[in-house]
C-alpha cells in the first residue's frame, strides 16, 4: 500500500513527487526553511491538496477513522489548548490500536510516572515522549515524526532512537530531523530538501558518502565511519 | 470544597421560590385555592426555573464558544448573537408587533449565526479569529442600528426597548418555558453526541483533524446548537451579560480539570448563579432591579478578584 505524492507545488515546495512503499521508512533532511514541516503537513492533509494518495485513494477524499488509520503526524511540540488535561486522557484520544495498552506505550518510553500529570506540568522533552507514545497508540500505517529528538537529553534520545529503530508497531515511519547521526544510525532511505526542491532521494548508504555530504553540507559534516559528526 | 458548593447550591435552588416581595406563609401555601399558592405556582416557580435554564444555557454556551474560538473572552454575546436578538426585538416593538417580540428575537439571533457562517464559508479553512472579528463587527453594526430604532421610536416604545435590553425574568406560567426546555435539550444532546470529538478539540484543531474528526463540521454544529439555545433564552429574557464569561472561568479555577469535565458543572452553576442574582434583584430594592445589572455588579468585581488571585 504505497504512499504517493505527485507533482505538488505551493509557495514553499516545488514539483514534489515521490512514493513510499508500505513497511518502508524514510528520513527527511534539509536546512532550516527548506520545507520539511510543510511537506509533512501536505502528506497528512493538514494542508489541503489533491496530490497525496494512499493505496491509490486520494487522501483528500478519505474521512474519519479511515484517514486517521492511514496517516498520522506527530509535531515537534505539544500544543494543547486545555492544559488541565491529563496525560492518560490525552493518550486515550488517539488510541486506535487497541492491541496496545496505554500503560504499555508509556512503559516503552519509560514515562509511566507521567500518566496522571496534567499536560501543563510537562517539560518540552517529556511532552515529546508523550507525543511519541500517542503515535504508538494511534498506530497509523504511515506516521510522520517532526523533529522527534529536538528537546531530548542524551539518555532519552537513545530511548527514542531504539524505539524508532526497533519498533514493529508502526508500519512506516517518516522522520524529519536535523540530527544526522540519528538518520545515519536509523539507516532509512533519505529525502533531502533544498529550498523546496527534492535535491536527493535514495538509500542512506549513498547519502552518507563523504562526497555526497560535501556537496550538500559544504564540508561541515564528516563521516567518520562509526559516526557522522558536525565539524565545527 | 466541591461538595460544599453543591450542597449550598441545591439549598439555594430549593429555597429560592419561597423568597420575594410578597411573603408566602406556609399554611396558606399548601391550600390550592389560596393567593399564596397561585403566586408560588404561576410566578415564583416559573421564574426560578427560567433563571436556572437561562443561566445554564449562557454559561454552557460560553464554555463551548471559548473552546471553539480558542479565546477566553468569547461568549455568544461577543459574536453579536444577543445584539441581533435585541435589534429584532426593537424592530418588533416599533412595528407594533410587540406581542411577537420573542419570535423576532429568536430570528435575530439565528440570522446573526447564519451571516457568520456565510461569511466564514467564504474562507477556505475554518478560521476562528476571522469569525470572531466578523462577530464583533456585526455587534457594532447592530448597536448602531439599535440607535436608529431609538431615534425612530416614540417615548413609550423607547422605554419598552430599554426594558428589554436591561434583561428581565418576569414570566407568568410555564408556557414559554417549554420552548426553552426543548432548546436546552437540543444543545445538551448535541454536546453529548460529540463529546469525544469535543475532547480532541481541547488539544488542538490539528490534533483533532489527525484523529479523523471533521473539525469544521463539528465547530459549526456546536455553534449552531449554542446559538439556538441562546436565541431562545434571549428572546424570553433579553440580553443578560457576564454569566457565560464568569462561570466557566470560575469552575476552571475551582476544578483544575479539563473543560470536558466542566460541561455539566457549567450548566448547573450557571443556572445557580442566575437564580442567586435574581434573588438578590428581587430582595434588595423595592422595585425589582434589572437582572442584567445584578449579574454584572456581582460578576465583574468577582471576576477581577479571580484574575488577580490566579496571577499569584
Amino acid at each position: 500500500m504505497p504512499l504517493h505524492i505527485t507533482d505538488y507545488s505551493d509557495e514553499i515546495l516545488h514539483d514534489i513527487s515521490f512514493a513510499l512503499e508500505a513497511g518502508c521508512h524514510l528520513c527527511i533532511l534539509g536546512a532550516n526553511g527548506a520545507g520539511k514541516t510543510t511537506l509533512a503537513k501536505v502528506l497528512c492533509e493538514l494542508i489541503d491538496s489533491d496530490a497525496v494518495t494512499i493505496d491509490g485513494k486520494s487522501l483528500r477524499h478519505m474521512h474519519g477513522t479511515a484517514r486517521a488509520k492511514a496517516i498520522n503526524y506527530i509535531p515537534s511540540k505539544l500544543e494543547i489548548f486545555d492544559a488541565h488535561m491529563r496525560v492518560e486522557e490525552l493518550l486515550a484520544l488517539s488510541h486506535f490500536d487497541t492491541t496496545l495498552h496505554i500503560g504499555d506505550a508509556l512503559e516503552r518510553l519509560r514515562i509511566t510516572h507521567l500518566k496522571d500529570h496534567p499536560c501543563k506540568t510537562l517539560s518540552s522533552g517529556e511532552s515529546q515522549l508523550v507525543l511519541t507514545a500517542s503515535a504508538l497508540l494511534h498506530g497509523a500505517r504511515y506516521t510522520l515524526f517532526d523533529e522527534p529528538t529536538a528537546n531530548l537529553d542524551p539518555i532519552r534520545m537513545r530511548t527514542l532512537f531504539h524505539l524508532l529503530a526497533d519498533d514493529t508497531v508502526l508500519q512506516s515511519k517518516i522522520v524529519i530531523t536535523h540530527n544526522l547521526e540519528l538518520a545515519y544510525k536509523l539507516g532509512f532511505d533519505i529525502l533531502y530538501l533544498e529550498a523546496g526542491h527534492i535535491r536527493f532521494h535514495g538509500t542512506a548508504d549513498r547519502f552518507f558518502t563523504q562526497s555526497q555530504l560535501d556537496a550538500l553540507y559544504h564540508g561541515s559534516v564528516k563521516n567518520l565511519g562509526e559516526h557522522v559528526v558536525v565539524s565545527l | 470544597m466541591k461538595i460544599l458548593f453543591l450542597l449550598a447550591s441545591l439549598s439555594l435552588l430549593i429555597a429560592a421560590p419561597f423568597f420575594g416581595q410578597i411573603a408566602l406563609p406556609l399554611d396558606e401555601l399548601i391550600q390550592p385555592q389560596s393567593m399564596a399558592h397561585q403566586v408560588f405556582m404561576q410566578i415564583r416557580l416559573p421564574r426560578v426555573l427560567l433563571a436556572f435554564l437561562v443561566g445554564g444555557i449562557l454559561s454552557l454556551g460560553g464554555l463551548v464558544f471559548q473552546v471553539v474560538f480558542r479565546n477566553p473572552m468569547s461568549t455568544p454575546y461577543t459574536l453579536g448573537v444577543a445584539s441581533g436578538a435585541t435589534l429584532f426585538t426593537a424592530i418588533a416593538i416599533i412595528a407594533g408587533l410587540g406581542a411577537y417580540s420573542p419570535l423576532f428575537a429568536f430570528v435575530g439571533a439565528m440570522m446573526t449565526v447564519l451571516i457568520l457562517f456565510a461569511v466564514a464559508s467564504r474562507f477556505g479553512g475554518y478560521n476562528p479569529t476571522t469569525l470572531l472579528l466578523v462577530g464583533i463587527a456585526l455587534g457594532f453594526f447592530y448597536a448602531a442600528a439599535l440607535m436608529v430604532m431609538y431615534a425612530l421610536s416614540t417615548l413609550q416604545e423607547s422605554y419598552e426597548i430599554l426594558r428589554f435590553t436591561m434583561g428581565s425574568l418576569d414570566i407568568v406560567g410555564f408556557g414559554q418555558i417549554g420552548i426553552l426546555t426543548a432548546a436546552t435539550a437540543l444543545l445538551l444532546l448535541i454536546i453529548r453526541y460529540y463529546k469525544e470529538a469535543f475532547k480532541a478539540l481541547l488539544v488542538s484543531y490539528e490534533f483533532a483533524f489527525l484523529q479523523g474528526i471533521h473539525v469544521k463540521k463539528l465547530s459549526y454544529t456546536l455553534l449552531f446548537g449554542v446559538s439556538v439555545a441562546v436565541g431562545a433564552a434571549v428572546s424570553l429574557t433579553g440580553p443578560i451579560g457576564f454569566v457565560g464569561l464568569i462561570i466557566p472561568h470560575m469552575l476552571a479555577t475551582l476544578y483544575q480539570q479539563s473543560a470536558e469535565k466542566l460541561l455539566v458543572p457549567s450548566f448547573f452553576y450557571g443556572g445557580v448563579f442566575l437564580v442567586l442574582c435574581d434573588l438578590i434583584a428581587r430582595s434588595l430594592a423595592d422595585a425589582t432591579l434589572p437582572i442584567g445589572v445584578v449579574t454584572s455588579f456581582v460578576g465583574a468585581p468577582f471576576f477581577i478578584y479571580l484574575l488577580l488571585r490566579g496571577r499569584k
